[in-house]
Parts: C-alpha cells; sequence; structure tokens
C-alpha cells in the first residue's frame, strides 16, 4: 500500500489512510456510503488514536477508477475481499456507513480470516417492510431537498466539506468545481451499483445470522432515511450484535456528532486499542 | 423528399395551477387529472389524422413516452400496431420503443416483426436511448444506457434476421438463451433501422452501420456537425458515401394558409416545451448520467441540460433556428429546402404538427396542404453540392 493507491486487480483505488498511534493498535477498514471519506472528515483524526485508519473509495467514487464490468455489489464484495487480504494487518475490524455498511454486511456474511470485528453504522442493505412499504426513499427519486431534510439532524451544521446524503443542497455555497465532478462521480457510480433493488440484497436478512464476529450496529437517533427502529431489527438478526443509538444526529452520526462516534467505536474495540494516558473527554 | 407525421398525442387538458404547483409534469403528475374520456376521445382524433395522412401521403410515425401529459402513446408497438391496421399506402416508423427500459429486446423484436407482417412491410424500426423521466417511471437504471441501447439494437437485429431456428444471447444487459420469433418479419432482411441522436460518437456508428440517422430539433449547425460525423465515419470506414434517404430531421411544423397563420399556430405547438417537459431536478439535471462528471459544475450551476433546448420560443426564432417550420406553404417548402443545403442533404422531414395546443382541425388544416402544397415542391430537387452547403453553412454560422 503506497502513494495512496491500493492495487485491487486492475484496480488502483485511493485509499486513504492515518497511522496508528501506537504499535498494536488495530487496523479499522472503513467502507464509505454514498461519498468517499474527506479527508477532513472530522472523525478521522480521533478515529486514528485507536487504531491505523485504511478508508479507500469504491471503485468509481472519489479518485478511484471507474469499476468497468465489474458494477454489481457482487464485485464490490470481492473488492473489498481483496482489500483484506491486501493489508498487512492479520486482523481488521471493518467499520461501513450508509451504502457501505450494506458491503460490510455482505462481506462478513461471507466472512473472511482477517474480519475481527464489523461495525455497522446506519447501514442500508435489507428488506424489512411489505412490498408497498418501502424501508428507506429512493435516493435517484426523491427530491434532493427533501433527503437533505430527512439525513441529518440539523442539515444546517453538516460539515463543509464533507458531504452525506442530500449533498446537492450544498451547491453554490464553496463548493469547489474538483468537488463537484467528484460527487457526480459518486453519484453515478452508486446508481451502477444500487439503482434496482435499490439499495438492498432481498437475500441478505436470510444470511444475516452467519456473522460470527462481534458487531456493533450505530445509529443516528434523528436518521429519517433509514430509521433507527430498521436498524435495530437489522441488529437483530446479526447474532449477539450490539444496538446503540447516536443523539443528535442523522444518518451521518460520524459526521454530525463525530466525537461520540468514535467514544462509541473505541468502547466497541475494548482497553487494548486505547493509547497509555488517553482518556476519552480528552477527544474533540 | 419525403414528409412525415409525428403526433405525441399529449393531454394538455391538466388545470394551470396544477401545472403549475407540481415539480414535474411527468413520472409524478397523479394520473387523477387524466380523464379516460378525454384520452378516448384524444385516440380517435389522432387516428382519424392518420387514416388522413394515408389518404394524402404523409408517412405516420409513432413514440411513446410514460407517466406524463406530454404522451398518451404509452407503448409505440400496441400504437403502431394499430396504425398498421388502419392504413393502406404510407409507410410507419415507430421511434421508438424505449429499448433501454424494456427487459426484453426479443419481445420487442417479435412485436415489431408482428407489425411489419401487418403492415405487409410498411414498418420502419428506430430507436431512441431514452432517459431523465422515463428511467424513473420504468424502473430503468439511467446508467449505461448507450452500452445497452446498442446492445438492445444487436438482439433485436439479430433476432430479426435469424431464420434457422433458436440461438442463444448472454450479452452483459440482456439473456435469452432460446430465441426464435414467429413471425418472421416481412421485409427481407429486416425492416430499415432508423436511430434519434446527435451525440457525434453515437452518429459516427450509425453512419458505420447504415442506419438512419434522425435529430430532434437540433438546428441547423448541430445537425450539420451530426450528419458530417455520419459521413466521415463512413468514409473512414471505406464504405459507400450515404445517400440522403440516410438523414431525417424532426422539427415542429405548421402550414397555414398565410403566413400570419403559419406562425399563429405554429406558436400553440410551443407548448410542448414551455409546459410538457417540466421536470423535477431528481428527474433531470441530478439524475445519474444526465451530464459526465466533467461537465457537472456547468450543469448543475445552471441547469443546463445534456440536451439543447431552444432559448427563445417565440415562433420566428423558432423558425430562424431551424427548430420550426411555419408559414404558408411557399414559406414552408421554401424553409425546409434551406434546411436541406444548410445541413447538406436530407430526405426525411418529420413533422410535429399536432402538438401542445393544435386542435385536431388545425392539424388537418395543416396536413392537407402540406401533402396538396408542399411536397410537390420538395420533390425532384437538384443534388446537393457538399462543398457548397458547407461554404455557405460556415458563413450562416459566423454571420450569427
Amino acid at each position: 500500500m503506497t502513494d495512496g493507491r491500493l492495487e485491487i486487480g486492475p484496480l488502483a483505488l485511493e485509499v486513504l489512510r492515518r497511522e496508528a498511534k501506537a504499535p498494536g493498535a488495530p487496523t479499522l477498514l472503513l467502507l464509505h456510503g454514498i461519498n468517499n471519506i474527506s479527508e477532513n472528515a472530522p472523525f478521522l483524526g480521533p478515529l486514528a488514536e485507536y487504531g491505523e485508519v485504511v478508508a479507500p473509495s469504491h471503485p468509481g467514487f472519489g479518485k478511484s477508477p471507474g469499476p468497468g464490468d465489474r458494477d454489481t455489489l457482487y464485485d464490490l464484495v470481492h473488492v473489498y475481499r481483496s482489500v483484506l487480504d491486501a493489508i498487512p494487518a492479520a486482523r481488521v475490524t471493518v467499520i461501513g456507513f450508509s451504502f457501505g455498511g450494506w458491503i460490510a454486511a455482505e462481506l462478513a456474511v461471507g466472512g473472511h480470516p482477517k474480519l475481527e470485528r464489523l461495525v455497522l453504522v446506519d447501514p442500508f442493505g435489507i428488506k424489512l417492510a411489505g412490498r408497498e412499504q418501502r424501508d428507506f426513499p429512493h435516493l435517484f427519486n426523491t427530491d434532493p431537498a427533501e433527503l437533505n431534510r430527512r439525513a441529518w439532524h440539523d442539515p444546517a451544521s453538516r460539515p463543509t466539506g464533507c458531504y452525506g446524503i442530500g449533498w446537492h443542497a450544498a451547491i453554490g455555497e464553496a463548493m469547489s468545481d474538483d468537488e463537484m465532478v467528484m460527487l457526480a462521480r459518486n453519484w453515478d457510480s452508486l446508481c451502477l451499483y444500487a439503482w434496482r433493488p435499490h439499495l438492498y440484497n432481498p437475500q441478505l436478512k436470510y444470511w444475516l445470522h452467519r456473522i460470527n464476529v462481534p458487531t456493533l450496529v450505530l445509529w443516528g437517533a434523528s436518521d429519517r432515511i433509514v430509521t433507527p427502529d430498521y436498524g435495530r431489527a437489522y441488529a437483530g438478526l446479526i447474532p449477539g450484535a450490539r444496538f446503540d443509538v447516536i443523539g443528535g444526529a442523522g444518518h451521518h452520526p460520524e459526521l454530525e456528532q463525530p466525537a461520540a462516534f468514535v467514544d462509541r467505536v473505541a468502547g466497541f474495540l475494548g482497553p487494548r486499542a486505547r493509547l497509555p494516558g488517553h482518556r476519552p473527554e480528552d477527544r474533540q | 423528399m419525403e414528409l412525415w407525421n409525428h403526433c405525441e398525442n399529449p393531454y394538455p387538458f391538466v388545470p394551470n395551477e396544477v401545472l403549475d404547483e407540481a415539480a414535474s409534469v411527468r413520472a409524478s403528475l397523479p394520473n387523477k387529472y387524466c380523464d379516460p374520456k378525454i384520452a378516448a376521445r384524444l385516440y380517435d382524433e389522432v387516428f382519424d389524422e392518420y387514416r388522413l395522412c394515408d389518404d394524402i401521403g404523409l408517412h405516420i410515425v409513432t413514440n411513446e413516452h410514460h407517466s406524463g401529459i406530454n404522451n398518451l402513446w404509452a407503448a409505440s408497438p400496441v400504437i403502431t400496431g394499430i396504425v398498421a391496421n388502419i392504413t393502406r399506402n404510407v409507410r410507419i416508423l415507430s421511434l421508438g420503443t424505449l429499448i433501454t427500459v424494456r427487459p426484453d429486446p426479443v419481445r420487442v423484436a417479435e412485436e415489431y416483426a408482428t407489425i411489419d407482417v401487418l403492415s405487409r412491410g410498411r414498418l420502419e424500426i428506430g430507436f431512441v436511448k431514452s432517459g431523465a423521466t422515463e428511467m424513473v417511471s420504468g424502473d430503468a437504471n439511467p446508467m449505461r444506457i448507450r452500452e445497452r441501447e446498442w446492445e438492445a439494437i444487436d438482439l433485436i437485429e439479430k433476432t430479426l434476421t435469424t431464420h434457422d431456428g433458436p440461438f442463444s444471447w448472454e450479452g452483459k444487459f440482456f439473456t435469452h438463451p432460446h430465441v426464435n420469433i414467429w413471425p418472421r418479419p416481412y421485409q427481407q432482411p429486416r425492416p430499415d433501422f432508423w436511430a434519434a441522436t446527435s451525440d457525434l460518437p453515437t452518429c459516427a456508428e450509425l453512419g458505420r452501420r447504415g442506419i438512419i440517422n434522425t435529430l430532434l430539433f437540433g438546428g441547423y449547425d448541430r445537425t450539420r456537425q451530426a450528419f458530417d460525423a455520419y459521413k466521415k465515419a463512413r468514409s473512414q470506414a471505406s464504405l459507400t458515401a450515404p445517400g440522403e434517404d440516410r438523414f431525417s430531421y424532426m422539427a415542429f411544423a405548421y402550414v397555414g394558409d398565410t403566413d400570419k397563420e403559419g406562425l399563429r399556430l405554429g406558436q400553440k405547438i410551443a407548448w410542448f416545451l414551455t409546459v410538457s417537459i417540466k421536470s423535477a431536478p431528481q428527474f433531470s439535471k441530478f439524475q445519474p448520467g444526465a451530464v459526465v462528471p466533467e461537465m457537472a459544475p456547468a450543469a448543475w450551476r445552471t441547469g443546463a441540460s445534456r440536451r439543447p433546448r431552444p432559448t427563445n420560443l417565440d415562433a420566428e426564432a423558432l423558425v430562424g433556428q431551424g427548430q420550426m417550420f411555419a408559414g404558408n406553404p411557399d414559406t414552408v417548402a421554401r424553409q425546409i429546402k434551406e434546411f436541406r443545403k444548410r445541413v447538406g442533404g436530407i430526405c426525411h422531414i418529420i413533422m410535429m404538427t399536432r402538438q401542445g395546443l393544435v386542435t385536431h382541425a388545425e392539424a388537418e388544416a395543416s396536413f392537407r396542404r402540406a401533402a396538396k402544397d408542399v411536397l410537390p415542391q420538395l420533390q425532384d430537387l437538384p443534388p446537393i453540392d457538399a462543398d457548397e452547403t458547407a461554404w455557405e453553412a460556415r458563413r450562416a454560422a459566423a454571420a450569427q
């Protein structure tokens, strides 16, 4: 893994990395949501205090090359199986956000010898409601202003330069052309992978019981894209999964409440992740 | 030259306050605003217009759009099959069924083969890539639609031209292990193919394949560029130069008794642009694939579409931009002949006349004048001098 790229077959994935602050700290593989993780994401620094952060951009997202014909969720799962193969660490904690949470759940169902723990943050991926009820809005068919309203506890306080669901609302503020090109790539690529069935695998719920690593399911209390009730049910299908809610956050608790998010993850990782002399209240 | 009548069978009867309030008049406008009794009357009127066209020598174009006020032709093969049955003489172009939305091109080929037999070989098959609200109402992934369209065209062509028993297709977008349609098409080896596009690489591919290239409201310059790309691709592939019969253009058209009447009624067609394409941002500029990512900043900041839209909707301005033919018969004939020269030669003019607020009676009056007084003026035209028209096109572009 050099120069911010990770070779997965023909795909040279862009990778954002934060070195671990202490020897022996766990490796944390982050699977991003509908947008690649910004280097300015407010949780990155605090999270790196608990482990080495490795955050690739999915094929077609950020500055990663397009997926070519490897354009299904099946392919994404195998991309991340290959990423786990390529990471030097013997054990890895996978943290999947939103769309990336779906990938992480699929990955964990299939299993991987390096997978040590799993964190799912407001993930998509399963169908629970009846055939005439949606579990979440269709991201491409819904008014972007409505998505923005539903995605955040307080849309006005979302961090600048970090884009989640409803990113369209930020156009015209301080958004640069480069950011718009990146968001367009991300939006197009998400559509390739997730148009239909929209952001779920109808079979996944039948196999979540195969997940055999400690699992934390985190949810923003104000998430009106995918509600906490959906999250509770999701967690209930994973043996032994812990479900926890973060107040004052919507679909992206890692962006709206980064300190609380890192606290929850740190607690889940356990004492070996903590640095000597470091206390949670020291974090921003 | 040949004249074609294209009617989208719009539904301009929804109250304006409803349309003003709606974020989109396609895809999401509730169908409670569509009175089926009015729709039935509209179908009768347009089929009567098609019967008239059959009598007077105007060919017929059908198409389809879905879930909106702009078009009641929900399934082009259904409508085309009816047209095949109620006409006897003219050619019928389906332009087309939305093959990027239809899940099974084999079924599309079978429907077209049936229509070709029904019409005793009068069918022409047109392809459109589609997009925007159609992807939503058809639940079709808006990404990769160009690749999907070509694979669908390839599969339809093989389906129409294979006569020795089942073949198998396992492509990227479509699979069908046992393709063997009955009936096979009446025309051999198959009906002519058309495609609507102004995308230059796609025009080039149409050229290499010999598919008729039609532009929709492209105006002089864009149409010329498209046709030149078609010709250049054929030349580079060492293929014969295309005849004018490979080129087509759709424009708003109204043939009046006088220029004043032509422009006045032509103005009623502009409803198509001013009202019937109102679309919510998620169905337009923010739809995945709507623009290439590098064009997103311009599109998102300005609301620009990937498709060029006329900016001035005054009928005279539309005429000036080559997007409308309107006036008395002599004027319209002169406009079409001028268009033919400026785009470097063209055979098929598709007239969008029964559009917007134009009534049944007004449409029929225009069709009669077009057939009686315009069409004869478009026969036996002298060959286009490619060098001369290229120079004139450059001069006209420079003067604008």
